[in-house]
């Protein structure tokens, strides 16, 4: 909201005053808002930066990481938990007990099981935390991926890494703080508002980068017909508005909003200037892309992306979402109709680059302060629905973290002999967000926007940092 | 902030609520009757009533004592920082700072229950025994635990005001509105105002702005678009002191005033084309609710009508047909199809959904009307201003009733009233109201009953039989046909999977109107037929499709035969027989659960078929969707013109079965449901004769199921909700408003009305919301339009006027505005705009002294004028405008600004995402040039130039637009192909770099300016020249 109301400042509390000088402004004004000013963090801050991954549709928790003897034995069953508790399924009616098609081991140090869908991530388990137990309170594709991005289930809050640009900014004046990297094939549910600034400033929205088009950023570059327009002409007409620009600022003089205009075009200048090497993966070595998967149909896109999170990483974007599969019935992890062919494939064009980026980070010693994390909204049903697909469930699903301030090789949670609900250590997602912005050095409580009466924050009114899975 | 001692008695409006007034007779002193004459009344009231109550009322306890002294002190040490509204705080929703807090508690229950003490949770918690429940951290003394225990075991007497006595607790905005003297010394009410703080800060105000920068100002404020340069050349010479008010009228007058200020409105409502959410689906019919705004604008519809419209329209105004099309203000907001429609009726999901879009409206009517953050009051009491949690459910009673469809309207006034008798008879059917039973019994009725029977009787009679010459399979399997006694044929032998019949049949009749097929029961087929599908005897008609040839004419082609209608006995939900002549092989007729029963459908012609010699049909029934469904027997018959048209059509099957009992076995309700069956077919057919309806998306009650989403034929009950949450129900809660304002009770009058009625509750909140005592709505509607032309309110928080919100910088010029526009003005709208527009402080120049700048940094004082930058469509409408190439077309559907893969409903495949491509879109197209107002808003994938400039996306209510400065912003002017686009063609327009720089800053340029212009114009083209200056501050920006 603007102009920022005295108030406001004050809530933003460990933040300081926002910078009402002409500096302050500039940087503030985003797609690039590195700090000048960096906000003293609350406690030492693990992590620099977060890699989200984002399985989009519900990744199937019960054929992917969370192992139970129960569906193998009782495969073909009426699914029956026991003590009268009712079965609710979203779209489709209850069906029989269903194995997962995948075969099970238990891999590293650590024990882990993961089922043959993940080969390349399995041999990664060591260095993960998993939560075995997150929850969700919706079992709907749309408020499930809101809950997940911006901790509520109605449209119109900022989503998490919108919070984390505002709270810290980026590390570079050259990228932006928070950049979203779409599935080539579309835009995850709730289109762009998954990724929205909400209420917070415009300028902390995350800037979409379409990996693999020839034209990554909207309005980066005029049109390719656009033939009078010339680098010439552009440095020329850049040259000549800064000039028309600040003889009407000194003829104006005490507004920070014309100055803050004129910086936004040196602003965009850099970004432009800094895109290109932001974007190049053609640089990467041989041996890179393909362990990327740049090489395979299947992985291209994916890995593509996974390997531009890095590339970002390294140049000081904050926050960066990469996800898998789009919204819609298929082409993503909504798998009600065919467990084996819809979700293998889905696992297939993920697995091989989320190793490779895991790998990558750890052996560039990115991963000291790098967050990685792997998320979905909900999981699915031990329960068949049709023949072999499985319905939404919120009762338990898997995300695993790795990285800056992890405890590596450990699990949280449990779910039921099932895989249907929580058991124990039942993870909420503002516990999750909780303690995303922990790593960040940021307590969840205090990172606060006031909008229509509230002081709002990313965790609602809910939220504990999950200690266990910390080192 | 707040107190918790009463406060002076004397002092301010407290009100004193009979059935919560628990105070001493004693402060009810006579003090408090000098107050407002409206109130003066309220007051002899409420004092009767305690009176009343002081007599049955003991004096201060020993209790009372005991609590002050004892208990208080450790509540407020210990119980208070976390639980009280002094704190800000109320964990788990509990607050211990009156009796109300603990008696209803927060998400457990009520924290104490007087006299028992094991029971009462708030000892529980302090005694530390229970794992659970465990308060506060730190264990208290032993001594101080019995304390409460002995408290408790007393009873709890506890002799705290409740909080809403208190006049702490009551913000500004709930003060009664009064109007205050205006200051002497300036004639202009604001100006007066504003003087006055000037004055007492010594602050001089900045001068007058110049002419140019005026009319500007004045054009794009009051029509979202700039002045001609001509008219700006015009409006700087002209010596006329009266001028300036001349031009204010005409802008005012302008259509174009009505589009940028209802672009205001929109944003304030969240109104968008799509549903948002995880499908975003089209929301085609979202656009009369935005032309009405702007009608309503442009027409100056006073707003108390406007705002009873937009809650109430069709039940205050049942006589304008556009008061339904202003409903679409409840539903402008995101709906969640998925949860709505496509998840089941019965789960968690579905249940919460449907109070979160109950949640929607309430929140959109009271931050829109009330600016108050009632929604905050969803999971527990409100935190900071006196709104229950009980209200909040009380206002969600209201829209219990209602969903969001598509709501027909007519534009013609007569077809309007006629549809709205018939839609109150069908309704009165479909509840089989008592009154419309008993009207059956009539003789009259009875009559008709047994004309209905005699008709049916001779039904066969009325129909021909076709002479059949041949049927066939055009599968080729190899099935039977066989010709029956009665003339119908029965299917046998094999059944492929999908078929087609091919019949060829001769009449001889004259002046044929009609098809009639009749599908009959027969023992030999599954489930007695009349279709082959095993086991239950269903078929699927997917298309009926026949020709025409004369019996004589040998070598005439034969004719297709067009369908004007299709009825039948039974259609399954919406699988209607109309399907079968839709020509789409994916819908069909079936007779669903109705088998072994005989059916009929009747096809009319478009056009006679008459051949003096005789007509041949060929006939196709078309099995072509799911497996195994044709039909098993079947029989037909065509009509002719001595058939009148409304006997054409079969009756429907219920009424035929209760027609086969014979008359002297039939019960009355027999006769009655007869009755109500052919008044029902009467109704219907009376209103498929009606012209077909425009549709408004809108909120209704009537509207057809789909999956989940059904409508309510009566108000759903409505339950506060502990914690917000579904699963755990408390006390029921019938419709009421806020019950915090001091002249007006929350209490709704229902007129009369039944409160089964939705209708009746929307009515009686649309009149409590325009009630001249309901102080919030006229203060929020002032603050609201002062911001819009300020770019700053008095309050800067236009949805809050709580303690949380940002208090107005001026109160006094506030509630003068508001009591004036209220009385004086009559809701003028225009009034409103002319008298801010036409003050000194809305012509200041944005330039001041360095001493004002100083002062007053964020020019709270309004001692010059707030520079602003150009919205997103003041934009776009600009250079529309500068290139000659702006579209004037007032109102319409929206209009689709880029290229949507898919079909209408922008979903290819009918699952995958919308693919909405802005970029690829020819910018050149007629499309792009309609005003922005018009543009298809899409939730979800917003338009990137207009988002780039803070346009809002529908996610929220955007009462205030953020106007950030971002690098996105120089790259969107910079890049965007509709910017360049447009700078082309105003480059071609004006022709040279003097030109262009007058049409867009409507100034000449200096020599200087020129100079350097012209030299890069000559370099790079007078396009790129163009597209510099649109990026100019001084064209980016109104002074």
């Amino acid at each position: 909201m603007n102009p920022p109301m005295p108030s406001m400042i004050a809530r933003r509390g460990f933040l300081g005053r926002l910078s009402t000088g002409l500096g302050g402004i500039a940087l503030a004004m985003l797609g690039s808002p590195a700090r000048t000013d960096p906000a003293p963090p609350q406690f030492r801050p693990r992590a620099k930066r977060i890699i989200q991954l984002f399985m989009n549709g519900g990744a199937s928790q019960c054929d992917l990481f969370d192992y139970k003897p129960a569906l193998i034995a009782r495969h073909g069953q009426r699914f029956d938990p026991g003590n009268g508790q009712r079965v609710e399924a979203s779209i489709s009616t209850p069906g029989a007990v269903m194995r997962s098609p995948f075969e099970w081991a238990q891999h590293g140090q650590c024990g882990r099981w993961v089922s043959s869908a993940l080969p390349h991530l399995a041999r990664h388990v060591d260095d993960m935390a998993f939560l075995m137990a997150m929850q969700s309170s919706s079992n709907v594709h749309g408020p499930a991926a809101y809950l997940q991005t911006t901790g509520f289930l109605l449209p119109g809050f900022p989503c998490a890494g919108a919070w984390v640009s505002y709270a810290l900014g980026s590390l570079s004046d050259d990228v932006p703080a928070f950049v979203v990297l779409p599935d080539a094939r579309g835009l995850p549910y709730n289109g762009r508002s998954a990724f929205t600034s909400g209420f917070l400033p415009a300028n902390h929205q995350g800037t979409v980068v379409h990996g693999g088009s020839p034209r990554p950023i909207t309005h980066l570059e005029p049109p390719p017909d656009a033939t009078h327009i010339t680098p010439a002409s552009r440095c020329e007409g850049l040259d000549l508005l800064r000039e028309l620009n600040a003889e009407h600022a000194n003829a104006h003089p005490g507004d920070s909003q014309l100055t803050a205009r004129l910086q936004s075009y040196e602003l965009a200048a850099r970004l432009q200037l800094a895109a290109p090497g932001l974007l190049d993966v053609d640089s990467e070595s041989p041996t890179t892309r393909r362990a990327y998967g740049l090489d395979q149909p299947q992985t291209a896109d994916f890995g593509r992306r996974c390997l531009l999170a890095r590339r970002m990483a390294e140049r000081g974007v904050r926050f960066i979402q990469v996800w898998s599969g789009h919204g819609g019935a298929a082409g993503n992890w909504d798998n009600h109709t065919d467990i084996p062919t819809e979700l293998g494939a889905a696992a297939r064009s993920m697995d091989q680059p989320a190793a490779a980026l895991l790998a990558d980070l750890k052996q560039r010693g990115l991963l000291e302060d790098t967050l990685l994390v792997w998320t979905t909204e909900f999981g699915r049903m031990p329960f068949s629905q049709g023949s072999t697909g499985r319905d939404h469930n919120g009762g338990t699903f898997v995300s695993w973290l790795a990285g800056a301030g992890i405890r590596p090789g450990t699990a949280h949670g449990q779910s039921d002999e099932w895989s249907w609900k929580t058991a124990s250590g039942a993870t909420t997602t503002y516990d999750f967000h909780a303690t995303l912005l922990h790593l960040l050095g940021l307590d969840h409580e205090q990172v606060t926007f006031r909008h229509s009466g509230i002081d709002r924050r990313l965790t609602d009114v809910h939220g504990q940092v999950i200690r266990e899975v910390l080192s | 902030m707040h107190s918790t001692s009463p406060p002076p008695a004397s002092d301010g409006p407290v009100v004193h609520r009979a059935q919560e007034s628990v105070d001493p007779p004693g402060e009810n002193p006579a003090g408090l009757m000098n107050r407002p004459s409206i109130r003066g009344a309220a007051w002899v009231a409420a004092c009767l009533v305690l009176g009343t109550l002081a007599a049955t009322r003991l004096p201060a306890t020993e209790g009372d004592a005991f609590f002050r002294e004892q208990v208080e002190p450790l509540l407020a040490r210990h119980c208070y920082p976390c639980h009280s509204h002094d704190a800000g705080k109320m964990k788990s929703g509990l607050t211990l700072d009156s009796r109300r807090g603990w008696a209803t508690g927060g998400d457990r229950g009520p924290a104490i229950v007087p006299s028992d003490v094991d029971g009462s949770r708030l000892i529980r918690a302090v005694r530390h025994t229970d794992p659970e429940l465990r308060m506060p951290k730190e264990r208290l003394s032993d001594a101080e635990v019995a304390i409460l225990e002995d408290w408790v075991r007393r009873g709890a007497p506890d002799p705290r005001a409740p909080l809403r006595e208190r006049k702490e607790e009551v913000g500004w905005a709930l003060q009664p509105l009064v109007a205050p003297r205006i200051p002497a010394g300036t004639p202009h009410p604001i100006d007066a105002f504003l003087q006055e703080k000037l004055t007492q800060q010594g602050l001089a105000p900045a001068a007058t702005a110049d002419r140019r920068t005026l009319i500007r100002r004045l054009s794009y404020d009051l029509t979202g678009l700039p002045p001609t340069p001509e008219e700006a050349d015009a409006f700087a010479a002209d010596p006329d002191p009266h001028t300036y008010d001349r031009l204010v009228d005409r802008l005012l007058a302008s259509p174009r005033h009505g589009e940028h200020w209802a672009r205001h409105w929109l944003d304030a409502v969240h109104y968008a084309d799509t549903h948002g959410n995880d499908h975003d689906y089209a929301r085609p019919n979202a656009w009369p609710y935005r032309d009405y705004v702007i009608q309503a604008f442009n027409e100056d519809l006073p707003y108390p009508r406007f705002v009873q419209q937009q809650i109430a329209g069709d039940v205050l105004f049942p006589d304008d047909p556009r008061a339904v099309t202003a409903l679409g203000f409840l539903a402008a907001g995101p709906w969640d199809e998925t949860l709505m429609v496509g998840v089941r009726e019965d789960t968690v999901d579905h249940r919460m959904a449907q109070v979160l879009d109950r949640d929607d409206m309430v929140t959109t009517v009271m931050s829109t009307f009330q600016s108050q953050t009632v929604h905050c009051a969803r999971c527990h009491n409100h935190k900071f201003d006196p709104i229950s949690q009980r209200d909040y459910y009380a206002l969600q009673a209201v829209f219990a009733g209602v969903d969001r469809a598509d709501r027909p309207f007519d534009d013609d006034p007569a077809t309007y009233q006629r549809r709205r008798d018939l839609l109150a008879r069908r309704k009165a059917i479909e509840r089989r109201s008592p009154e419309l039973l008993a009207s059956l019994t009539t003789p009259e009725v009875l009559d008709q009953v047994a004309r209905a029977e005699e008709r049916e009787a001779r039904r066969n009679e009325l129909w021909s039989a076709l002479d059949v010459v041949s049927v066939t399979s055009a599968s080729g399997a190899d099935t039977a046909f066989v010709r029956q006694a009665d003339g119908s044929w029965l299917v046998s032998g094999a059944r492929p999977e999908r078929d087609t019949f091919i019949i060829t049949a001769r009449t001889s009749e004259r002046d044929v109107r009609a098809l009639r097929l009749e599908a009959l029961p027969d023992p030999s087929l599954p489930g007695g037929g009349p279709g082959r599908y095993d086991p239950a005897g269903n078929f699927h008609l997917t298309e009926f499709r026949a020709s025409a040839q004369p019996s004589t004419g040998e070598g005439i082609a034969a004719q297709r035969i067009e369908f004007s209608r299709a009825t039948a006995t039974h259609g399954d939900g919406g699988d209607v027989v109309a399907n079968a002549i839709d020509g789409r092989p994916d819908t069909y007729w079936s007779i669903h659960p109705r088998y072994g029963e005989p059916h009929e459908a009747v096809f009319e012609f478009k056009d006679p078929i008459d051949h003096p010699g005789g007509t041949t049909f060929v006939l196709r029934l078309e099995h072509e969707g799911k497996p195994a469904h044709q039909l098993g027997r079947f029989r037909l018959s065509c009509g002719t013109g001595r058939l009148p048209p409304h006997d054409r059509p079969p009756l429907p099957s219920e009424t035929r079965a209760l027609l086969r009992t014979p008359p002297s076995q039939r019960s009355p309700a027999d006769t009655q449901q007869i009755a109500l069956n052919l008044l029902r077919t009467e109704v219907d057919e009376a209103l498929r004769a009606l012209p077909a309806p425009r549709q408004v998306y809108a909120v209704t009650q009537d509207f057809p199921a789909q999956g989940s989403f059904k409508p309510a034929s009566t108000p759903r009950p409505i339950h506060l909700l502990i914690r917000g949450d579904v699963n755990r129900p408390g006390e029921a809660v019938g419709p009421a408003a806020l019950d915090c304002l001091p002249d007006l009770s929350g209490t709704l009058d229902l007129r009369g009305g039944s409160v089964e009625e939705e209708s009746v509750r929307r009515a009686a909140l649309a009149r409590w919301l325009t009630d001249p005592r309901n102080m919030l709505t006229w203060r929020s509607i002032v603050n609201r339009v002062w911001y819009w032309h300020f770019g700053r309110g008095l309050s800067d928080t236009p949805n809050d006027f709580g303690l949380m919100g940002s208090p107005p910088t001026h109160p006094e010029l506030l509630d003068w505005l508001a009591v004036w526009f209220r009385d004086d003005a009559r809701g003028s709208l225009k009034a409103l705009h002319r008298l801010i527009v036409t003050s000194e402080a809305y012509r200041r120049s944005s330039d001041s002294s360095a001493e004002v700048l100083e002062a007053d940094p964020e020019n709270r004082l309004l001692a010059r004028s707030h520079r602003r930058r150009l919205s997103a469509e003041q934009l776009r409408d600009s250079l529309l405008q500068a290139s000659g190439r702006l579209d004037l077309t007032l109102g319409g559907p929206a209009v689709v600004q880029f290229i949507a893969h898919g079909k209408a409903t922008f979903m290819p495949d009918g699952g995958a995402p919308p693919l909405m491509d802005y970029e690829n879109f020819p910018p050149a197209a007629r499309e792009n040039q309609r005003r922005a107002v018009y543009r298809f808003q899409f939730r979800t994938v917003p338009d990137p130039l207009l988002d780039a400039l803070g346009a809002p996306d529908g996610g929220s209510l955007t009462p205030v637009r953020s106007v950030s400065t971002t690098a996105v912003q120089a790259f969107a002017l910079l890049n965007n192909p509709f910017v360049i686009h447009e700078c082309g063609c105003i480059a071609d327009r004006a022709g040279d770099v003097r030109q262009a720089f007058r049409l867009l800053l409507l100034r000449e340029p200096s020599p200087r300016e020129l100079e350097r212009l012209t030299i890069y114009s000559q370099r790079h083209g007078l396009a790129n020249t163009v597209q510099l200056l649109i990026n100019s501050n001084e064209f980016m920006h109104l002074e």
